[in-house]
């Protein structure tokens, strides 16, 4: 009896494996075209001086009756590691996000946001009243099996028609560490938010990109060494899970809205090597390497040099760089006041305590993409607040030291003349001083009103103060 | 008709250069060859270079002169300042050796001597001109080894006496320079080699040393003034070293700002930036002031070109000198007074730490200001090597070693006794605590004793 509840067990494990041939496409593709749309996205990306305009086409799918769709954001991703290397800021503004169904209509969508981890983008088609749109809804597959295919739809160039093409792809690994994930192999990074199917047609999930946490953990000098060594791995793409994806449609991430959780440490992982050679008797853990003044961790008792090795009554194994990642995530998870409680070790006088910790979450600060901006179309140049990034990486005191950031110079404005170069950190406008985007802006639209022959602004640039002229014209 | 003309004008000019045999102007020239390049030095030095965690010797070439008979030589401190051994040939084509006397990164400048107990040739000495009376147009020679073809001389004219580099100059070194001078900037073909050697007038004096060149231009090459080469030699020849005051203010021409500011066409000197923990700031001088008086005598600064002058001049002050300022502050003439303080070796001393698989540099004041430090204390690490100890613990580049094993190596001195001794015990687990960009992090190595350490080696001396 039980040998045979086990035979049903594997039978319904193995079986959608044994059913590659049984994949019913015709039905798949009828399903798939009701709802899958592409999406055309026109985006203003500007690198330092200077500003392109770049159009993206992929596909989407449309996740609600009231319009939302999730599509690849990654064109679009400011916060992408990669575009904030060694200092510099991508800003990738979406313009124009354009909706083509399948069966020919066009509408345009409004963007909501991109989901830092698996880099899916939302947007909400803009449509009058009442109008529902057929949308893909997703079963409860939680389990899958290693060698079971799984079908989704690949995009085909422009001018090619029909646009869409089945594709077929295997579950070929479940990934334990950093994150779980089941990867997959034969679908492209080019069907990012195509919905997957498996052979009986339920929709199981979405492809999606693992997140690059070893990435999204390095300091842009590390970065930069590790291009030098080659190191790295092509992006990894997978299954995001029905449940995952139906988390983030009832909650998109929208732009300029931080929810993320905060506790205010610097962080390294324990390797086996330092947790041996202080003699601690644990796998793994969080070392605290600096506790921000006055942050949560501060306020709850933390001190640099503790270890964490508990969260919330979870151990924390992290015994490797690239999984911090993942430590850090689950902090952001909890949220603006969420409860954590911190196990640590805290090694005084040759002898190791454990403590316990318990603190409450405050608003992460935001990054530079998330801060107010202001675009000032006399001197053709945009600034921004600071944001805690900026003190950090520059050793500015956050107390005394006040200013805004050049965020974008148009090349050949008065602002790109007079020699003001992005990253730049203006501290006066013609003697005023500004200490925040809205005086930034009151400053400039004062001048735009008294309309002198020049303006001198005072910056911070390399740790060293400068003047600088800058001539108008109006 | 006009064609016939000017060919026979052609005919006449080469006729005439025929038959008057050798001109005036080709006379001079070998006139002036004849008094500096017989002391035209050719230099092969091994110099150490410690940036990829390792200490790695390099032969190059550059140029020097030689200006004294007891064979002295001065060159370009980026030839033979960090040197280990230096081999020189002579126009007689003799090869000798030479010791670094001196050397000064900010003015590029190093001072090598020639050991002459087996020589038997006479020494030929160039003499110094004057770099202060030189005019756009004059002609000039550049001598020197350019890609290493020795006793090379090119020719040319001044295309600019006062030459100004906007921005931060550094030596491929590391070494920041150029802030006290201008530069000559000459038309005379000047290459890779020819770093270190004269620039010569038509009267056989030098006028300037022959240091640096624009890649992929046609020649635009740039010499340092012999009036501040003068004055650095004679430093490094009685003191071994050149010595400046320190204020710590970075100043700013005026021009465009003057209207601002307040002064009228040139008056004073803007400050635009002041060092923390500098002499500046502890006198209260702030950013934005104008200096209008050093010392009771007027200085100006309206154009960039005229900032070198002024640092120099504030450098030129003996250590720990009050300097009265006459300070002007929106409405007001404040006068103030700066105690100068030494501004010390720009980069300190080099270690390479073998066994553990990366180099370090002592941390000066100058170090600590450029890289943003709140202080000195503990050792920076220059390099990394990609695959060792150090590179596998996850050591950086910049990062700063403030601990050993938990215990605080404030010093290079401290940092260097203890390396040893950890070595010398064969210590097979070393734990560095490390500041990076502001946070402290640990670093694990697991030392590999097949490698063997070198002694501290003298960086640089200033």
């Amino acid at each position: 009896m039980k040998s045979l509840k086990i035979l049903i067990l594997l039978l319904a494990l193995t079986w959608p494996v044994f059913g590659a041939e049984a994949f019913d496409y015709e039905k798949i593709y009828k399903e798939a075209t009701r709802y899958t749309v592409i999406v055309t996205i026109e985006t203003e990306v500007s690198f330092g001086t200077q500003t392109t305009d770049i159009k993206s086409r992929g596909i989407g799918t449309v996740v609600s009756p009231e319009g939302l769709v999730i599509f690849d954001g990654r064109p679009i991703d400011s916060e992408d590691p990669f575009s904030t290397m060694a200092g510099m800021q991508i800003n990738a503004e979406p313009k124009r996000i354009e909706i083509k169904f399948f069966e020919g209509k066009i509408l345009t969508a409004e963007f909501l946001g991109i989901d830092r981890y698996t880099k899916l983008g939302f947007c909400r088609i803009i449509h009058e009243g009442k109008e529902k749109f057929p949308y893909a809804s997703f079963s409860d597959r939680k389990k899958f099996v290693i060698g079971e295919m799984l079908s989704g739809y690949k995009l085909l160039p422009e001018h090619i028609s029909p646009p869409l093409a089945v594709d077929i792809g295997m579950v070929s690994a479940f990934i334990q560490e950093p994150e779980e994930f089941v990867l997959t192999l034969g679908f492209g990074e080019g069907e990012l938010a195509a919905v997957l199917y498996d052979s009986l047609g339920a929709a199981v999930g979405m492809l999606g990109l693992m997140s690059n946490a070893e990435l999204s953990s390095m300091t842009p000098e590390q970065m930069m060494s590790s291009f030098e060594n080659m190191e790295g791995y092509p992006p990894l793409v997978g299954v995001i899970t029905a449940e995952k994806v139906r988390k983030l449609i009832a909650e998109p991430p929208r732009k300029g809205e931080v929810k993320r959780g905060w506790l205010g440490i610097y962080l390294q992982a324990l390797t086996t090597d330092i947790a041996e050679y202080w003699g601690l008797g644990t796998k793994g853990g969080i070392i605290v390497s600096e506790v921000v003044k006055d942050s949560p961790a501060d306020t709850a008792g933390l001190r640099t040099g503790d270890i964490i090795i508990g969260l919330n009554s979870q151990p924390i194994n992290v015994d490797r760089e690239e999984n911090i990642a993942m430590f850090q995530r689950q902090i952001s998870d909890l949220g603006e006041g969420g409860k954590a409680n911190f196990e640590i070790l805290r090694r005084q006088d040759g002898t190791i305590d454990t403590l316990n910790f318990e603190a409450t979450l405050t608003l992460a600060p935001m990054t530079a993409a998330e801060a107010a901006d202001y675009e000032d179309r006399n001197f053709e140049f945009k600034v921004r607040d600071m944001v805690f990034a900026d003190f950090n990486i520059n050793n500015l005191d956050r107390k005394t030291f006040k200013g805004v950031v050049v965020k974008e110079v148009e090349t050949g404005g008065w602002a790109s003349i007079g020699e003001l170069f992005p990253g730049d950190i203006i501290q006066k406008i013609g003697g005023e001083k500004i200490t925040s985007v809205t005086e930034a802006q009151a400053a400039l639209e004062k001048v735009a009103k008294d309309r002198p022959k020049e303006v001198v602004f005072f910056i911070w640039r390399d740790n060293k103060t400068l003047f600088l002229n800058v001539k108008t014209d109006w | 008709m006009k064609k016939t003309v000017l060919a026979l004008s052609y005919l006449t000019f080469v006729f005439a250069v025929a038959t008057a045999g050798i001109p005036p102007m080709q006379t001079e020239i070998y006139t002036a060859r004849d008094k500096v390049l017989p002391a035209l030095v050719h230099i092969q030095p091994i110099i150490t270079d410690f940036r990829t965690g390792k200490m790695v010797k390099q032969p190059v070439v550059g140029s020097g002169v030689i200006i004294r008979a007891d064979g002295y030589v001065v060159t370009n401190y980026h030839v033979a300042g960090n040197s280990e051994r230096i081999i020189c040939t002579l126009f007689d084509k003799e090869q000798v050796k030479a010791e670094l006397v001196g050397g000064d990164p900010l003015t590029d400048i190093a001072v090598i001597k020639l050991e002459l107990s087996g020589y038997n040739g006479k020494l030929t000495v160039a003499e110094f001109g004057d770099s202060d009376s030189l005019q756009v147009g004059q002609y000039v020679m550049a001598m020197g080894s350019p890609l290493a073809l020795s006793r090379s001389v090119s020719c040319g004219v001044i295309s600019t006496t006062d030459r100004f580099f906007p921005g931060e100059t550094r030596l491929p070194s590391g070494e920041r320079t150029g802030i006290y001078n201008n530069w000559i900037q000459t038309d005379a073909a000047i290459n890779p080699g020819n770093s270190g050697g004269p620039l010569v007038d038509i009267n056989g004096k030098v006028i300037g040393i022959n240091s640096r060149a624009t890649l992929f231009a046609n020649n635009i090459g740039f010499a340092i003034p012999v009036n501040i080469v003068r004055q650095v030699v004679d430093k490094i020849l009685s003191e071994g070293r050149v010595t400046r005051s320190w204020i710590g203010v970075k100043c700013q021409a005026l021009q465009d700002l003057e209207g601002w500011f307040g002064t009228a066409r040139d008056e004073g000197v803007l400050v635009a930036s002041i060092d923390t923990r500098s002499p500046a700031e502890k006198a209260g001088l702030q950013a934005g002031d104008v200096i209008l008086a050093i010392d009771g005598k007027t200085v100006s600064a309206r154009f960039e070109e005229q900032l070198p002058a002024f640092y120099k001049l504030i450098a030129d002050h003996p250590i720990g000198a009050k300097i009265s300022l006459n300070v002007r502050r929106g409405d007001q003439v404040l006068p103030l007074e700066v105690v100068t303080d030494e501004l010390g070796k720009i980069l300190g001393e080099d270690l390479e730490c073998k066994e553990w698989g990366f180099t370090i540099k002592a941390i000066t004041r100058q170090m600590a200001l450029d890289n943003q430090l709140d202080d000195t204390l503990g050792v920076y690490v220059a390099g990394v090597k990609r695959v060792g100890a150090a590179g596998d613990g996850g050591l950086l580049k910049g990062d700063i070693i403030r601990e050993i094993n938990e215990a605080a190596a404030p010093q290079f001195t401290d940092f260097y006794n203890r390396f040893q001794e950890l070595v010398e015990n064969r210590t097979d687990k070393v734990l560095l605590t490390v500041r990076r960009s502001g946070n402290t992090k640990y670093v694990l190595i697991k030392p590999d004793f097949t490698q063997a350490s070198a002694k501290p080696t003298e960086g640089e001396t200033n």
